[in-house]
């Protein structure tokens, strides 16, 4: 075994072990701290292995494959099971175990005041998390990955879940659930049809056109469902229930970004399909603006920031669709740094309040610098401000989707973009600055250690991150230099002019209510998109399923009920004959005589 | 007299056997039917044997022997059937149905 193979094993086996030691001990579960002790061992033995793998790539080290077979048909081997460490898989595994590694050492101080059986269920969950994310980005061939995929939606069940004594999150955990299932089937079918075209489940088979655009189109359904592209966007505000380190670390960082990552990892297979790449340039800038315009309206904090967690999953879905992995990649690795970051100052912000409600909230930055800094950090960076690690990021984005289908994603993105600095700078006027609204707001405090520091490691990446763009650039074998132009001049005017208007607005009157907003909020509030699911199942799904329930239960069942109860009767029928009297059984021999011999005369 | 006489007598016998075997209740009768059954079949052996030959007579003799053992057997349930029902017509003993 070669180094690489090692050290994408020891990463990839770390929090399973962590996972599998708390899952077979409940003693040490229900402890709680070593539970958590465990867990982010773990994380540091995989992210240090995972940070010694990306250097070796980006020494040039060789991309290594492990594989051993794993479904097996007579004699030829159909799947197989290991580990890849190329360039992609290397980098998404940095970001994944740091910011899981982070995301676990926040919850140290956010879930201090859990009873220990569920502070050891939490971190069981978290590790339990992490392996699978690492199948699925380690996956050598796109079945294990699908099987990464799918632990993954069952750990964010769990997570979404996780306070399930509260009817809401455990129907958010259900209904997070059920639409990412009802998208996966797009993976699992494009995975039969990639099977049935070429026999492999490789990501870099050539394909017939068409096969292409059908396998492509597929996988398309999954990742919208995943990382929550309208219309499947409906369950990630529903999933902010669980608790804010969650969201930060699955519904912001990771697992969302899976669906993108998935793209990334088969853009082999995407780049044989200009429709699929159309279908998603066109999704994908939908959804930041729609998404966008959605985050405007809504005055829960964590909301504000799952939509536009689906915002910018556009701006990624839209650059892959024009052809950028790059792009779409680099946006990845940075949007999961600041929107870690955001997610966890606003869970401090939360934990010292006690309250989703920015109008809750108000003067925070004075009494709680560390967490206003880091929030205004984190919101730089989202809007784009040159410096800051979004910047580069959005610049690639933008760059390359300018010139696609007449510039109309173009424009739709650089308007999200000064929406993105609107209701970013919203929050950050009502929430941290001004005067507090309330008894908890005006004595919140800072928290201890284990909150503040993941705060500063993000921070500083966010800040940074910009700084990457180049080496990142190289890994993937794409040129790189920071083009100036009218596009990031613009979208940085933009940027600043949306922070500009929210404090224009907001610093007046904390509670202002713009006319234009109005309709918005109207259109946040009706929930068409849900009302529309619901239709579809209360009136389609219901009623389609309950017909062939009946006909299961009343055509299917009755005839071989029928069937059961004719036997029985007929045998009922018949049990007078036998009289137990030798007199009748002789009758009836006689009787059977004289029926042969008339039988043998007639003949 | 010809073998269609012959016949004739073993079918009349073997008729009111079957009648007997029938119609009467009593467990006595009912043997006594079933020999006159096994004696028409006799006859047929007997008549065959004197107008066309072969070793029917010898068979006779060997259906005799059987019969006798059949009557032996026959008499020995009749006593057990009077034993446990205190009665030997045969109507009254239905043990042979579940």
């Amino acid at each position: 075994m070669t180094r690489p193979i090692v050290l994408a094993l020891v990463g990839l086996f770390a929090p399973a072990a962590a996972a599998l030691l708390l899952a077979v001990a409940p003693a040490l579960r229900r402890r709680g701290t070593p539970a958590a002790a465990l867990t982010i061992l773990g994380s540091v033995a995989s992210f240090g292995a995972a940070l010694l793998l990306l250097a070796d790539r980006l020494h040039g080290g060789p991309a290594a494959l492990a594989t051993v077979p794993w479904l097996r048909s007579g004699d030829s081997v159909i799947a197989e099971i290991g580990v890849c460490a190329d360039g992609v898989s290397a980098s998404m595994l940095v970001v994944v175990t740091l910011v899981a590694l982070c995301v676990q050492v926040f919850s140290l101080g956010y879930m201090h005041d859990e009873q220990p059986p569920s502070f050891g269920r939490y971190f069981t969950y978290h590790a339990l998390f992490l392996f699978s994310m690492n199948v699925l980005v380690l996956a050598p061939n796109l079945l294990q990955l699908f099987g990464g995929w799918e632990l993954v939606g069952v750990t964010s069940y769990l997570l979404i879940g996780f306070y399930f004594r509260k009817p809401s999150a455990a129907r958010a955990a259900v209904k997070a659930f059920w639409v990412t299932k009802f998208a996966d089937m797009g993976l699992l079918f494009g995975l039969f049809v990639l099977f049935a075209a070429t026999g492999s489940f490789r990501w870099d088979a050539h394909l017939a056109p068409a096969v292409a655009t059908a396998v492509t189109l597929l996988f398309f359904l999954a990742v919208v469902g995943k990382s929550a592209q309208f219309p499947l966007h409906v369950w990630l505000p529903d999933a902010m229930e669980g608790p804010t380190p969650v969201s930060a670390l699955l519904h912001a960082a990771t697992m969302v970004a899976a669906g993108v990552f998935l793209i990334v990892r088969a853009n082999p297979l995407f780049e044989q399909s200009e429709t699929t790449r159309n279908v998603m340039l066109i999704v994908g800038a939908g959804t930041a603006l729609f998404a966008a315009c959605l985050a405007l309206v809504q005055s829960d904090i964590k909301k504000v920031l799952a939509y536009s967690t689906c915002s910018q999953l556009g701006y990624m879905v839209a650059a892959l669709g024009a052809g950028s992995m790059m792009g779409g990649f680099f946006h990845l690795t940075t949007h999961a740094f600041f929107k870690a970051l955001l997610f966890l100052a606003a869970g401090s912000a939360i934990h010292a309040v006690h309250s989703n409600e920015i109008d809750d909230m108000g003067g925070l930055a004075k009494r709680m610098p560390w967490t206003g800094a880091a929030f205004v950090i984190g919101a730089l960076a989202l809007a784009g401000i040159p410096g800051f690690s979004g910047f580069f990021s959005k610049d690639l984005v933008l760059e390359v989707v300018e010139h696609r289908l007449g510039h109309v994603p173009w424009i739709a993105l650089l308007g999200t973009g000064f929406l993105t600095a609107f209701y970013m700078g919203r929050v950050v006027v009502v929430a941290f600055f001004g005067a507090p609204s309330g008894e908890k707001a005006a004595h919140a405090h800072e928290a201890g250690w284990s909150m503040r520091g993941p705060l500063v490691v993000l921070a500083a990446l966010s800040l940074l991150g910009g700084a990457f763009t180049a080496p990142f650039a190289r890994l993937h074998g794409e040129p790189y230099a920071l083009h100036l132009g009218v596009g990031p001049v613009l979208a940085a005017a933009l940027a600043l002019g949306g922070f500009v208007l929210a404090y224009r607005v907001y610093g007046a009157d904390r509670r202002a209510a713009p006319a234009v907003l109005e309709g918005l909020s109207k259109v946040a509030r009706s929930r068409a998109v849900n009302r529309f699911y619901e239709f579809g199942f209360h009136r389609v799904a219901l009623v389609v399923s309950s017909g062939l329930a009946w006909t299961d239960r009343y055509l299917v069942d009755g005839l071989i009920n029928m069937i059961g109860y004719e036997t029985l009767e007929g045998g009922r029928r018949a049990r007078p004959l036998q009289t137990g009297l030798a007199p009748d059984y002789v009758l009836a021999v006689v009787l059977g005589v004289v029926g042969l011999a008339a039988w043998a005369v007639a003949q | 007299m010809t073998l269609s006489h012959c016949l004739l007598l073993a079918t009349a016998l073997f008729s009111i056997g079957v009648y007997g075997l029938l119609t009467r209740r009593h467990a006595i009768a009912v043997l006594l039917s079933v020999e006159l059954m096994a004696n028409a079949a006799n006859i047929c052996f007997v008549a065959f044997s004197r107008f066309r030959g072969g070793s029917g007579q010898l068979f006779a003799l060997f259906a005799l022997a059987l019969t006798v053992a059949e009557v032996a057997v026959g008499l020995a349930l009749v006593i057990l059937l009077y034993r446990s029902h205190r009665d030997t017509r045969i109507d009254l003993a239905s043990e042979m149905k579940l």
